[in-house]
């Protein structure tokens, strides 16, 4: 029996494509983007987040936990005492089943709207035995699907799941290739080349940017990115996401030092959507 | 908006429309009379000496308001002496910790108004007459009719005081609307109007008859505007017109100083719904209507969308999109699905009368031309509190889920049993007193020769609202859950950290609190029991009836008062983590972030509660949402399709509050800087920082969906 860590599943979601949607985050991703807003999704095992500045040092944690917070087995046993929510773990496994019935209980609401699940990450086409298993089996429920992806996985990974996938949402990040590898930690020949196949296949993509100050906001960078769109076969949508810098709490909880970028300007926003 | 009704709408908002009564001085020698022959004789010398509100912009006139010296209307009691020492003895005071009195709302029918005017209904009593000997109720007919009569006269004075007012104002426009209202009022109420303007004319004069709800108003005034439109003789604008001053006479009825004239509660009506031929009854009047009143800077009335799986999404939209552009908050949303199923099904109302419900008030239901049968509190989580803390003996060895429910529900049963006997109790106090202007107007008081709150109405459904509802249901969850489920704690273990209070048991609490499968979050242990829950009150209810056979429902919505407070201070600690003193939820729904699965989740938690319907009383669902959903066009769509889902899904009502809880914590210590903050409140919209404190915290307290 397949099983996927995921690390959140998020109803009534606006954000991840057409109608009202549920969004499931596998966890483990590929990539390591300087910007990322979910550092919690890179690592594919469970793990321990600490909020510190949730915490007022009542001990109720270190009381409760068997080796006195020590050593950590995940157990968990810390989460459930802490009255301030200062701890958390992040991923849980899920069978293919436990999943389809989380995903059904919006069922109503995709059918009202012209929505449906949105897969997401982390990378999830990481874990494609099961994505495959679990788009399948949304698809045999009458559910719409897309796959949220940074495109850096064999081609033969996207053949698996084409029959089941209505929606690709793909992300593109910059189009310079040592920036490119600078910021994501890997090179991205491969994700414009999953691209193109994927445009020539003739399935619904769309593109989404995120405008990361210093990094891809420049009219040239979108620019190029916008020509290369052109060559391959026009996306049904090319969205830019402004950079946020939300996820700055969960890199404290994690142990980890965020790299903080500026929040590009609505001007900026504005004179970037201008060129597509 | 026309500079008549901009001038209307001054003078309204300053207070200057207010009908003041004139008082009157009666012959003592009256108090030798029979009692109703001196009471009616009274209210028509009333009547009679009161002055029309009459301006050089008016067009309608004829609303007045009683002051207490005689037997006034039967939404605001002056003058019922019975009502006013049950009022002074149980309105506001709790009794046992499980009951208080509560006040009535009900809608007149206007619709027999327009079609047979005061003549046809003094025609009616004379049948009445027929069929009745009983002095009493003979001496009833005989008083309702010398009212009628006073109505009539009361309306022809009205022309004189237009008439002569007209004589002197100069603008010829100003001029040929007062002779125009002079000549209309000889002609009606007392006779069936002729055309649209006059059918608004009847209707500004009779809300004297019971000022409280205009009920289905888009319904009983359509045929008149299609008319009037088809012949060529009404404009749009006109008919805007009318209805704005209509409007603003509702806002008026209640006077500036007083805390109920920004609440939308006090004049609350419907549009659409399904008609007696089974079709979405949404006109152009309908919208018509939406957008003349929503023009208004005014707090009254309010209007109630009822939507049926007929209403196109284009319908559902507007209602949404002026819903979330208005700084009044007036728009709120009922599923007639699922209470017309409730009315023909429980309460078994033929569907053609079924169809003819109205909301008034925050949102109890009413036929149009009936009163909300029962409307007192109940303290739902009383029976919680007597399960744990005085008969924990029967529970602390219950072996299973259902041993524990079944001791559970005999002390629910029971408590509500005893509340319904209160509330025939009220009912029976209220009765004493005899509502002759109201009874008039009122479907079957005249055919039964019984006042209105003597049971003469007939079409009527008794609901009296339980509050704590939510909490009762994370009650019985934690109980399953933790206890028989997972095992996590004890029966014993649990009814000690009641007793304590939580003292010493705080892990527990936090646990609870944390991992509680509460109500709102879809899964599959808060579903099952809050389905069971209902289910079982279904069965129990469904058969039962008050005192004048009107059939018991379950509300669950406050109201203006803070009974959730009172109630709440004298419960003891309660096994959702609630502790002794904290005030009961209302309304169904969740609060303080336990719904943790997102706003469809909480809708889908409550749309599946009650497939029956018995919880299609006095209910309300108040949902506070970031604006981000609603402000952004591509969500707004979303959004729609989001409540639409929710009603055909089953959901039976829902109104929106847009503000973040900073805001609202804002609010709450700086006052000044909010002070033109609107929310919804229970089902009426008022000033937040004009809330007193519990209610306020309610507030707060709700989730904020994102």
């Amino acid at each position: 029996m397949f099983t996927a860590a995921i690390f959140d599943i998020q109803r009534n979601s606006y954000a991840d494509g057409p109608g009202i949607r549920t969004t499931v985050f596998f966890k483990g991703c590929n990539l390591r983007c300087a910007w990322c807003h979910n550092p919690e999704s890179q690592s594919p095992e469970p793990q321990l987040m600490f909020y510190k500045n949730k915490c007022t040092g009542c001990g109720k944690c270190k009381e409760k936990c068997p080796y006195a917070l020590e050593s950590c087995t995940l157990c968990g046993k810390c989460t459930l005492y802490c009255p301030h929510d200062a701890r958390e773990i992040c991923g849980k496994e899920y069978t293919v089943d436990q999943l389809l019935r989380e995903v059904l209980k919006d069922k109503t609401f995709y059918e009202t709207s012209g929505g449906g699940v949105t897969f997401s990450g982390g990378e999830c086409m990481l874990q494609i035995d099961f994505l495959e298993e679990i788009l399948k089996v949304c698809k045999e429920n009458g559910i719409h699907t897309a796959v949220d992806t940074a495109g850096h996985v064999p081609y033969e990974y996207f053949e698996r799941i084409l029959p089941y996938t209505d929606l690709f949402l793909y992300d593109v990040k910059c189009y310079d290739r040592d920036k490119h590898r600078q910021y994501t930690g890997v090179g991205n020949q491969l994700i414009f080349e999953n691209l193109k196949r994927l445009l020539a296949a003739g399935k619904s993509v769309w593109v989404r940017i995120p405008i990361i100050p210093t990094v891809n906001d420049t009219a040239e960078e979108i620019q190029k990115i916008k020509e290369l769109l052109d060559l391959y076969g026009t996306p049904e949508k090319i969205e830019l996401l402004p950079y946020h810098a939300m996820g700055e709490d969960k890199y404290m909880a994690i142990n980890r030092e965020a790299c903080i970028f500026s929040v590009p300007s609505a001007q900026t926003m504005e004179n970037l959507n201008q060129i597509l | 908006m026309t500079e008549r009704i901009k001038k209307l709408t001054e003078l309204t908002l300053s207070g200057q429309m207010y009908a003041e009564p004139t008082q009157t001085v009666f012959d003592q020698a009256d108090l030798l009379l029979p009692k109703q022959q001196m009471e009616s004789k009274r209210i028509c010398e009333y009547i009679l000496n009161q002055e029309p509100k009459l301006t050089e912009y008016s067009c309608l006139t004829g609303f007045f308001n009683f002051d207490g010296s005689v037997v006034g209307d039967a939404f605001r009691r002056g003058g019922h002496k019975a009502t006013q020492e049950a009022i002074n003895r149980f309105y506001l005071k709790p009794v046992d910790n499980l009951s208080t009195m509560e006040w009535q709302h009900a809608t007149a029918d206007y619709a027999k108004i327009l079609n047979k005017g005061i003549s046809g209904i003094i025609g009616d009593i004379d049948e009445s007459f027929k069929i009745h000997d009983d002095a009493e109720q003979v001496e009833f007919l005989l008083a309702l009719k010398r009212v009628a009569n006073a109505l009539i006269a009361w309306a022809h004075k009205c022309s004189e005081r237009a008439l002569k007012l007209s004589s002197t104002v100069e603008n010829a426009e100003h001029k040929s609307n007062l002779k125009k209202l002079s000549e209309a009022l000889l002609r009606v109420p007392e006779n069936a109007p002729g055309n649209f303007y006059e059918a608004v004319l009847c209707i500004y004069l009779c809300f004297s008859a019971d000022p409280d709800s205009v009920g289905t108003l888009d319904r009983y005034l359509y045929p008149f505007y299609k008319k009037d439109m088809e012949k060529g003789t009404l404009t749009k604008n006109q008919a805007a017109e009318y209805l704005q001053e209509l409007f603003l006479m509702l806002q008026a009825a209640t006077k500036v100083t007083s805390a109920y004239f920004t609440r939308g509660g006090e004049s609350h009506f419907c549009i659409g719904g399904y008609l007696p031929n089974g079709e979405d009854g949404f006109t152009e009047l309908s919208r018509l209507i939406v957008e003349s009143m929503l023009e208004l800077p005014t707090y009254i009335p309010q209007v109630t969308l009822r939507w049926t799986k007929k209403t196109p999404r284009e319908v559902f939209r507007f209602m949404l999109d002026r819903e979330r552009k208005d700084p009044h908050k007036r728009i709120a949303f009922q599923n007639d699905e699922k209470r017309i199923k409730c009315y023909t099904e429980i309460c078994h109302i033929p569907f053609e009368k079924a169809v003819g419900y109205t909301t008034v008030g925050c949102n109890e239901p009413a036929f149009l031309g009936a009163i909300i049968g029962s409307n007192s509190k109940i303290n739902f989580l009383r029976s919680i509190e007597t399960v744990f803390h005085k008969k924990a003996g029967l529970i602390e060895n219950a072996q299973t889920y259902d041993a524990f429910f079944d001791v559970f529900k005999k002390e629910l049963f029971d408590d509500l049993m005893l509340a319904y006997q209160y509330d025939d109790f009220y009912n029976k106090q209220r009765a004493q007193d005899v509502n002759y202007i109201s009874s008039l107007v009122f479907n079957d008081c005249i055919e039964n020769a019984k006042s209105l709150t003597q049971g003469g109405g007939n079409t009527v459904v008794a609901s009296p609202m339980c509050l704590g509802i939510t909490n009762v249901i994370d009650s019985l969850c934690v109980v399953k859950q933790f206890v028989f489920d997972e095992g996590l704690f004890t029966m014993k273990e649990l009814i000690s950290a009641l007793h304590a209070n939580w003292h010493g048991y705080e892990d527990m609490r936090t646990l609870i609190l944390k991992k509680g499968k509460f109500f709102g979050n879809d899964d599959d242990t808060s579903n099952y029991v809050a389905q069971r829950l209902y289910a079982e009150m279904y069965d129990f209810l469904k058969d039962k009836t008050n005192l004048y056979g009107y059939h018991w429902l379950i509300g669950d919505l406050l109201g203006y008062n803070v009974h959730h407070k009172w109630f709440g201070e004298h419960t003891k600690a309660t096994p959702d983590g609630r502790y002794s003193g904290n005030m009961l939820k209302f309304g169904l729904g969740q609060s303080e972030g336990r719904d943790r699965e997102g706003l469809s989740a909480l809708l889908n938690s409550i749309a599946k509660v009650d497939p029956n319907g018995i919880g299609c009383g006095s209910t309300v669902t108040n949902i506070t949402l970031d604006e981000q959903l609603v402000k952004n066009d591509d969500n707004f769509e979303k959004t729609v399709d989001l409540f639409l889902t929710y009603f055909q899904n089953g959901g039976v009502h829902f109104q929106l509050t847009y503000v973040s809880k900073d805001d609202l914590v804002a609010a709450k210590c700086t006052p000044d800087e909010y002070k033109h903050l609107r929310v919804r409140v229970t089902g009426f919209s008022d000033y937040f920082v004009k809330l007193n404190q519990a209610i306020q915290d309610d507030i707060i307290a709700r989730t904020e969906q994102t």
